[in-house]
């Protein structure tokens, strides 16, 4: 299952449960209090995503680290092989 | 390293989300169950805003994004032209 087919397939089942709510389908005869907030849940997911990525992007910004080590292990390996290679008499 | 300027933007941006979140869901989940005549709602807009105002901005959210990419590749289209 691709990463697209499972979003796709948690918001159909999304979709599926808010039609039963707003049709009402399961007879549970909620008040037109209840009815407006189920109608309005879309947008609150929506509005919800959205500030969880705007929060994530910020916290991911605020953390963001140099990979030191990372570095100095890809220097190091630049100069093995310039070694590896002049030895071989390739002019570098 | 995040210089002072990175983390100050990012706990920013943070907090901002946090509030939009706050604010939102008490606007839109519990506001209806609270009397009509109670302060609290000299403090929030009337309910069809909730669902205009983040879905206008999701139109032109999607609109920036949109000028953005036809920017970004119009841009890069023009060397390519000249090479040829």
């Amino acid at each position: 299952m691709t990463r697209l087919e499972k979003w796709m397939s948690t918001l159909l089942v999304l979709m599926l449960i808010w039609l039963c709510l707003v049709q009402d389908l399961l007879n549970l005869g909620y008040s037109k209090k209840f009815h407006d907030v189920i109608l309005s849940l879309p947008v609150y997911l929506l509005v919800t995503a959205g500030s969880y990525l705007l929060g994530t992007l910020g916290f991911r910004l605020a953390n963001f680290n140099d990979c030191e080590e990372a570095a100095q292990e890809l220097f190091m390996q630049i100069q093995e092989a310039q070694a590896d290679l002049s030895s071989k008499g390739l002019i570098l | 390293m995040a210089t002072r300027t990175d983390q100050v933007v990012g706990f920013g941006l943070v907090v901002f989300s946090l509030v939009i979140f706050i604010y939102y869901t008490i606007w839109v989940i519990i506001l209806p169950f609270i009397d009509s005549d109670h302060i609290i709602h000299t403090y929030f807009l009337p309910r069809e805003y909730a669902i205009i105002i983040p879905l206008a901005a999701g139109l032109v959210l999607l609109l920036f994004v949109g000028l953005f990419i036809t920017y970004v590749m119009l841009k890069n289209r023009k060397p390519a032209k000249k090479t040829n």
